[in-house]
């Protein structure tokens, strides 16, 4: 579903990432992994179609700038992005229509599930940051994407929304949706993935499969120290 | 050294070491400094006969209403957001620290009055036009700015005391907005009056009453007004800026023994003021607190990349902005003022100003907005669509604009309608224009500094509108175009529509290869 091929990216003289290469297929689950700085958040941008790059993206065989790309994609940000001036259900009413999608009740589901749906009138701007997170989480899954990218997705979120989220994530996957997940934070991770790329410096240090054979020589708790204090690469 | 002292040096050294260290930003502030420079100088140089400068009545009019304007204006919004003479970080840092109440409020008016300084500056270009209409000299220039900057600062501190004493009683708050708007009303009544009782030359009437006693002693405004006139001859200098001083003295008094706690009331202010900044940085003007009325909801239309200007609907609604934006009302009254003033001189120089402050309002639309969040980004329409629906929601408010500028001003300077309607349709090709230069900048240094972007901003914008002036100047001194002024609008309008729409196709493609810097 989404494949990157030799991906480099400079922000002026910085390199923010690295010639990075990878692949996430449909149904399954893989995980950017790295300390604050990896470069995490620039490659989601890249692959959302936000940021020039050198290389090439593709998501769903599409280039990853083209409209048909982009009716597969949905990325929901670190920071929430919500119009001020937007109630809740105008945001899905909003999306529903740029994406000349009818009404099939699912935004409302959506809502009901973050437990969004008695504050459907409440401005954008009047929505606390979790609540506005979760709103970008619902405005993100309405189009009912194939590829589904997350920055950081726990930050600022209630024990409730993680639940709910967790729960998205291993649905999405059970029908045949590619996740991509950057977090740094190791706990968040949990089971329910499948591949896990470290990223140090703007590369991959290492990648990990969630087998149990891989996982009883090493955890990635300790895959993730040594990478990234050891300066090992695997 | 005291911690204070110590703040504000080492505040203003790395402040000035910063400047260096960014050369974009030195650049800006001596491009400045040499307009600011050329402005005055330039006025100077061309020499113009004594007796065909204006009654300078009218400058005390117009200086007395800028200085009212200023004060109220910030007073007035002390009500729902007090003063804000201190940062978050001064909150955070300096009020749970062992320093005297008192000294941290002296800190805070130290500070306002640099800010005050520096904002204030922007005042000197207006003095080309003050000099060719009044004859005014640098020295009366200098007061006018020294007279605003007290302005600005006294209504810092009226509106921070203001709040600070009534923040927890609407009843006062409310007596005291009804004695303003009183004062106010008592001012129109006495303006019309004045102008109602001099039917051969009304403006004369008007200006005899804006320089009477009781303007002079209205609030700041007034007294400000009043002591400027002793710099034109034209009165007392010592009333009114004695008034002043004790207006100071009593809120340094009211402040520093009633032991009021303005502390809390400061931290809010500060904390609103915090959230505006990041709000401008983060392009999202509206998360500025305040009420919003939701009124009907749903975007009642949009399909696609239309989507966008169903939501821009809504959000100008909810926003306060019908059609015109409150500072483009602000430069339709200074512009149908400044006709007045400027009558004898023709439709030229009303209209050039008119495009001077369009610099200024240009901006304004929200697909700037827009490039701050992902879903313009992300949506999947062809992006030369998104751009022109995004651009949509300008046509109405500009052509609005345009109409209610021009329509008053052409009554005033005695034009024709096909006059009217060629200022209109030159004004709606210049807002095209700087839109369209507005995001060649978003398209290429969304990511630069601000000062850069700033300078970058008025360049891009006056070359934009050189190949119009150019082919309007040829055609009438070069090939001697009759229809006079109106027919140089008519030409720079007719080029500036497919210089704007060269430039936007150009661009069509900004949204599939800009840099989403948030």
């Amino acid at each position: 579903m989404l494949n990157l091929n030799h991906v480099t990216k400079y922000y002026g003289k910085n390199l923010a990432n690295d010639d990075i290469s990878f692949q996430v297929d449909a149904g399954q689950i893989a995980i950017l992994l790295g300390p604050n700085g990896a470069g995490k958040s620039t490659i989601i941008k890249c692959i959302a179609g936000l940021l020039r790059f050198q290389g090439e993206i593709t998501i769903g065989g599409f280039g990853n700038k083209t409209t048909d790309a982009k009716r597969l994609l949905a990325y929901i940000p670190e920071t929430p992005a919500v119009y001020d001036m937007l109630t809740v259900a105008e945001h899905l009413e909003f999306i529903r229509r740029a994406y000349r999608l009818e009404d099939d009740g699912y935004g409302e589901a959506l809502l009901e599930r973050f437990e969004l749906a008695d504050k459907r009138d409440k401005l954008g701007r009047d929505l606390s940051k979790g609540m506005q997170q979760k709103l970008s989480i619902c405005c993100g899954m309405v189009h009912r994407p194939k590829l589904i990218i997350f920055d950081e997705p726990m930050v600022g979120l209630d024990p409730h929304a993680i639940k709910e989220l967790k729960k998205l994530f291993r649905e999405q996957k059970d029908q045949g949706a590619a996740l991509l997940i950057s977090t740094h934070m190791i706990d968040s991770v949990e089971d329910y993935w499948d591949v896990t790329h470290i990223m140090v410096k703007g590369r991959f240090a290492a990648t990990q499969y969630n087998r149990p054979e891989e996982l009883r020589q090493r955890s990635l708790e300790d895959l993730f120290f040594a990478v990234t204090e050891g300066g090992q690469t695997v | 050294m005291s911690a204070l002292t110590y703040l504000s040096l080492t505040r203003l050294k790395n402040a000035v070491r910063d400047l260096f260290q960014k050369p974009a930003r030195l650049i800006y502030v001596v491009a400045l400094f040499l307009l600011l420079v050329l402005s005055v100088q330039g006025a100077r140089s061309g020499q113009i006969p004594e007796e065909v400068f204006r009654d300078p009545r009218e400058l005390v009019a117009i200086a007395t209403a800028l200085f009212l304007f200023i004060f109220l204006f910030t007073v007035w919004n002390g009500f729902s957001k007090g003063g804000t003479i201190f940062s978050l970080s001064d909150v955070n840092l300096i009020f749970p620290s062992p320093i005297r109440r008192t000294r941290a409020l002296f800190y805070g008016l130290f500070r306002q009055i640099i800010v005050t300084l520096l904002l204030g500056l922007f005042i000197f270009y207006q003095y080309g036009w003050l000099y060719g209409v009044y004859g005014i000299t640098v020295s009366t220039m200098v007061m006018i700015f020294l007279f605003y900057v007290i302005a600005v600062f006294l209504g810092q501190v009226t509106a921070m005391t203001i709040y600070t004493f009534t923040s927890s009683r609407l009843g006062v708050q409310r007596v005291l907005k009804g004695i303003i708007l009183a004062g106010l009303a008592f001012l129109l009544v006495w303006l019309g009056w004045g102008a109602w009782t001099s039917p051969a030359d009304r403006l004369a009437g008007l200006v005899e009453a804006a320089n009477g006693l009781p303007v002079h002693l209205f609030p700041v405004g007034g007294w400000l007004g009043w002591s400027f006139s002793a710099f034109l001859g034209l009165g007392p200098w010592w009333p009114g800026l004695a008034l002043c001083l004790a207006l100071f003295l009593v809120i340094l008094f009211l402040l520093t023994h009633f032991d009021q706690d303005w502390y809390e009331d400061v931290l809010r202010t500060a904390e609103l003021a915090q959230s505006a900044i990041a709000a401008k940085k983060e392009g999202t003007m509206e998360a500025v607190p305040g009420k919003v009325r939701v009124g009907a909801m749903g975007l009642k239309g949009g399909w696609g990349a239309s989507a966008f200007y169903y939501k821009h609907k809504i959000e100008n609604r909810r926003g306060g902005i019908l059609l015109l934006p409150p500072v483009c009302l602000i430069f339709a009254v200074v512009l149908i003022a400044f006709s007045f003033f400027t009558r004898s001189g023709g439709i030229l120089p009303v209209f050039f100003l008119s495009v001077y402050l369009q610099l200024f309002s240009a901006g304004q639309s929200r697909i700037n907005r827009e490039l701050y969040k992902p879903f313009v980004y992300l949506v999947p329409e062809p992006p030369f669509a998104k751009l022109l629906q995004c651009l949509r929601e300008l046509l109405p408010s500009v052509l609005t604009e345009a109409i209610v500028v021009f329509v008053p001003v052409g009554l005033i300077l005695g034009l024709g309608p096909v006059e009217i309607v060629v200022c209109v349709f030159a004004r709606v090709s210049y807002a095209l224009l700087f839109q369209s230069g507005n995001l060649l900048l978003e398209r290429f240094w969304s990511g630069a500094s601000k000062a850069l972007v700033f300078f970058l901003y008025f360049l891009i914008l006056i070359l934009l509108t050189l190949p119009g002036v150019l082919i309007a100047l040829a055609l009438m001194v070069g090939l001697g175009l009759p229809g006079g002024p109106a027919a140089g609008l008519l030409t720079a309008g007719i080029v500036n529509i497919p210089v704007a729409l060269g430039l936007l196709y150009l661009l069509r493609n900004m949204l599939q290869y800009a840099e989403y810097t948030r």
